[in-house]
């Protein structure tokens, strides 16, 4: 069985809204909701932890109840940075085997936490090939240029070992690193293996407001497949 | 167990529905909605299904109670598998002498009741692994403005707007949301509307029925998400 980390620790300062993004309306429900339906039809999510700001765990705590979720739940409190939200997660959930996923991707699919889940290997995330130039700027001035083919775009959800991962947090903390997402933090410190998935475009994370817009033009495609 | 809930079964198109739908046999358990046991027994009577038929003698304007009635269904078959909102309620007036009172109940049985039970009803179909359907009986009196008929056209347009949101809103659960707006029909309600018509001339509560049996068989998956209008040519 999975425990299911979700983050959700955000307070919506980014996109200058009284109301976490993970909160707001997305194709007419809380954009938190998306995930957390589709993971109610995945039998082998032993129990949702979700690490959540303190000032919306009654809101989120209503939102299950009315969308009659099942999963057992627990909500943490989210930590100051996303690497300590995802440490507190991590260190409530109750199985070994470990799902993170951030709330502000709303367009996972079920398909894409099963076959995570039934890949082989101990730790995978989904990353996909990055089709744009990115070079190395300094003082506003290219300094340097990057092998395209050679980078991922890391995409969320990623599968882990508590035990590990858990150990990675406690070092990063002593040694005061912040890693972007944990796939990273791990190998950082385990150089452990770690597969990489194909990905899709839609798995979006929301993260201005324009990305709200596209959001509902992706539900509908590609959640939906309305024409 | 796939189940079919179905409202107004005691007369009109709502009898009609639930004689063909019990007929075509793909629900196993019927549940008859009206306000009176008489007719409801009577809709039974006429019915030829080796399904179970269980009668609901129940008010929809006590909306309060309609939680528990889509529970206990739920509770009795484990599945909620299509909702038939076809119960009506008309006061033609005009606008000066048109009451609150009369708004009201006009919009709590037309408008109120099928969004408790489709609400409490998609409380349970969004955990069917095969989907599910509603389908809700509008009225071309909600797309064709008419001097009298105020509170039921208002209404009705309500429902078609209901249905159209609701079908968007539930599509990713495998919900089908189907409107459809009869024209004249000959059932009591439209004696009140058009007290002078030759009712043996226009469409009978048995023409929708089929259509609306038709509607929520299993084969159909093309038509939910538009009002689709039901009308006999004269």
């Amino acid at each position: 069985m999975y425990s299911v980390v979700i983050l959700a620790g955000g307070t919506g300062s980014r996109m200058h809204r009284e109301v976490p993004k993970q909160f707001l309306a997305l194709a007419g429900k809380p954009m938190i909701l998306h995930t957390l339906e589709r993971l109610e039809r995945i039998d082998r999510v032993g129990e949702v932890v979700v690490a959540c700001h303190s000032q919306y765990k009654d809101l989120l705590k209503m939102h299950i109840a009315a969308y009659m979720l099942k999963k057992p739940y627990t909500i943490v409190d989210g930590g100051e940075t996303r690497q300590q939200s995802a440490y507190l997660g991590v260190s409530a959930a109750k199985y070994e085997d470990i799902i993170i996923h951030e709330a502000a991707r709303p367009f996972v699919t079920t398909g894409e936490f099963q076959a995570l889940m039934d890949c082989d290997a101990p730790s995978a995330t989904y990353g996909l090939d990055i089709p744009f130039t990115v070079s190395v700027q300094k003082g506003g001035m290219i300094a340097g240029i990057l092998e395209r083919d050679s980078l991922v775009n890391i995409q969320l959800p990623q599968k882990l070992k508590r035990t590990p991962l858990l150990a990675a947090y406690e070092k990063a903390a002593k040694d005061g690193l912040v890693f972007t997402e944990d796939t990273s933090l791990l190998y950082h410190y385990t150089n452990a293996p770690i597969r990489v998935l194909p990905g899709t475009p839609n798995n979006i994370k929301v993260t201005d407001s324009v990305d709200l817009i596209a959001g509902e033009a992706i539900y509908r495609e590609y959640i939906v497949g309305r024409d | 167990m796939r189940t079919c809930i179905i409202t107004g079964a005691g007369s009109g198109i709502g009898r009609a529905a639930a004689i063909a739908v019990a007929a075509a046999g793909e629900y196993e358990y019927l549940a008859l909605i009206g306000r009176s046991m008489d007719k409801l027994e009577e809709t039974k009577s006429r019915m030829q299904t080796a399904s179970q038929v269980e009668l609901f003698a129940f008010d929809l304007a006590d909306l309060e109670a309609i939680p528990a009635l889509v529970k206990d269904i739920y509770e009795k078959t484990g599945e909620i598998t299509c909702l038939l909102n076809i119960a009506g309620y008309t006061d033609p007036q005009p606008l000066l002498t048109t009451s609150l009172e009369s708004m009201r109940l006009t919009y709590e049985t037309n408008v109120f009741a099928p969004f408790m039970l489709i609400r409490e009803c998609a409380r349970y179909m969004r955990l069917n692994r095969d989907g599910a359907k509603i389908l809700n009986v509008a009225s071309t009196a909600g797309i064709t403005p008419r001097p009298g008929w105020l509170s039921y056209a208002s209404s009705k347009a309500a429902v078609v707007s209901m249905s159209e949101t609701l079908a968007e809103e539930l599509a990713e659960y495998g919900i089908r949301v189907y409107c459809i707006s009869p024209g004249r029909c000959a059932t009591a309600l439209r004696r009140k509307l058009a007290p002078n018509e030759d009712q043996s001339k226009i469409m009978q509560p048995e023409d929708v029925g089929r259509i609306i049996c038709t509607l929520v068989s299993r084969s159909e998956h093309c038509l939910d998400g538009q009002n689709i209008i039901v009308r006999k040519k004269l």
